[in-house]
């Protein structure tokens, strides 16, 4: 039995698991309706069952997805980065958030799956990222507070290539979040400009790093990529939120677990590798000293 | 009476109305005037310092191809930098000479391969294509906003203000058919 086979094997074991606690539960819940007394006994006992056998795969569920994560992507790592780290536990600070200038500060911040290395000599950094903002409703019973997730995708701080002067953000939805004396920017692309709302505090500078070339390039970056793309290039770092709605690098229940999802793992973590090689951050031959 | 008073209130209304318009339509023909001055001089720091550097990279030049650097030197027409007040064929026909000398230096590397191990000229190269980044840069920003201006110019009503205020459209600042592309410098 190989690695791969190890892991379906008991991502199957949970999802029997939690399929027999959701069937355990309806059965009491029938049980419960029936209206006798020794159904009534039997289908609380059932449902206290059901919830911990419930409980019992979600967790193993939980730890099997990390566990797997962790390995296959530390294997990838190995393979495509250097000095590559991976740590499904923790993600990118808040500050480090909200230094690209273009995201705004949640109520309730989460993130995980940090990875981090360099990519032909660029240092990169990145994190899944879930921001929700809180919502009052007044309603005659009171008031109701919920959340609304408001970005779900990954971060990304990159070395940048280009010394410059001022701060320039080229962003597909919204517009930076800093009190800056910035300016809206028009690029000759009118493909560019249809697409991306550019901001910079100067001109000069955003014609500087956004060559015909480049703007190319994150037209390409903005296709391959669902959702909203967003860039900002501040201080020497590039920084790109990309909110798709999507948590990368989890199993997903009920799902076959075969060569086809370290695959899309593989698609996953090569994002980076696709924006270094896109946007020739490897090119290190504009920096002063190097 | 009250009818003489309403046709001098709309009239007047007219007036302010046209008057506004005029006004923010000069200001704005003349701030976008002010940018390409900007972008103007921005050219002209760039093509500076490709001058500088360039000089810089003849003179090391001078150590491995004698013959071919002083070629270089007098290829340039000003010796002592770029003039003030020089028009945009001028500046075109400097930036011209400038590369003719680049890609006479490239010729030459090759055939010195101990020039192209010099560290002080590979980071001149270096430095050349960060200038050169610089130049295309002042030049595409300049010539958007000589777009931006002379597409107003020629579009009605505004054509009715530039006429007024007596402003022409702009001249282009036309790279080189070499210079279309992006600068490659081979190591």
């Amino acid at each position: 039995m190989n690695r791969i086979d190890e892991f379906a094997f008991a991502k199957r074991q949970s999802e029997r698991k939690i399929i027999f606690g959701f069937l355990a539960l309806v059965v009491g819940i029938l049980l419960i309706i029936s209206g006798t007394q020794i159904g009534f006994v039997f289908g609380i006992m059932l449902i206290v069952s059901a919830i911990v056998i419930f409980a019992m795969g979600g967790t193993q569920f939980s730890r099997l997805n990390k566990r797997f994560k962790k390995e296959v992507i530390t294997s990838l790592l190995e393979e495509h980065v250097e000095n590559g780290y991976f740590d499904p536990d923790r993600g990118l600070s808040p500050s480090e958030v909200y230094a690209t200038e273009f995201i705004k500060r949640a109520d309730r911040f989460h993130s995980e799956d940090y990875l981090s290395g360099s990519i032909g000599g660029v240092k990169f950094y990145s994190s899944d990222v879930k921001l929700e903002e809180r919502h009052v409703q007044y309603t005659k019973n009171g008031t109701r507070t919920y959340y609304v997730t408001y970005f779900l995708g990954r971060v990304f701080i990159f070395d940048f290539n280009k010394s410059f002067d001022g701060y320039l953000y080229v962003l597909e939805k919204g517009r930076p979040l800093r009190r800056r004396k910035y300016d809206k920017i028009k690029l000759e692309s009118v493909e560019f400009n249809k697409r991306f709302k550019t901001y910079s505090t100067n001109e000069h500078s955003a014609f500087y790093v956004l060559t015909p070339h480049f703007m190319e390039s994150l037209l390409n970056l903005e296709q391959k990529n669902k959702g909203y793309i967003g860039f900002s290039f501040i201080e020497n770092k590039l920084y790109i939120g990309i909110n798709n709605f999507k948590d990368t690098f989890e199993l997903k229940l009920f799902r076959k677990l075969d060569q086809s999802v370290i695959e899309e793992f593989k698609r996953e973590l090569l994002v980076v590798t696709d924006i270094i090689e896109e946007l020739n951050l490897n090119q290190n031959i504009f920096k002063k000293g190097e | 009476m009250d009818q003489v008073i309403s046709i001098l209130i709309v009239l007047v209304v007219l007036a302010v109305v046209i008057g506004l318009w005029y006004i923010s339509t000069m200001n704005s023909l003349r701030r976008l005037e002010v940018k390409i001055n900007e972008a103007d001089s921005g050219i002209d720091v760039a093509l500076t310092k490709r001058y500088d550097v360039l000089t810089k990279l003849v003179n090391t030049t001078k150590g491995y191809a004698k013959h071919e650097a002083e070629t270089f030197e007098n290829i340039t027409k000003w010796r002592s930098g770029l003039p003030k007040n020089l028009s945009m064929e001028q500046k075109q026909e400097f930036m011209g000479k400038m590369d003719g000398v680049l890609s006479g230096i490239n010729i030459a590397v090759e055939a010195y391969p101990e020039l192209k191990a010099d560290r002080v000229f590979q980071n001149l190269q270096q430095s050349i294509s960060d200038v050169e980044e610089h130049l295309q840069a002042a030049r595409r920003l300049y010539n958007a906003n000589v777009s931006a201006l002379n597409s107003r110019i020629v579009t009605f009503p505004t054509s009715i203000v530039a006429n007024a205020i007596s402003m022409k459209k702009k001249p282009f600042f036309e790279a080189e058919e070499t210079k279309r592309e992006d600068v490659e410098i081979n190591f």
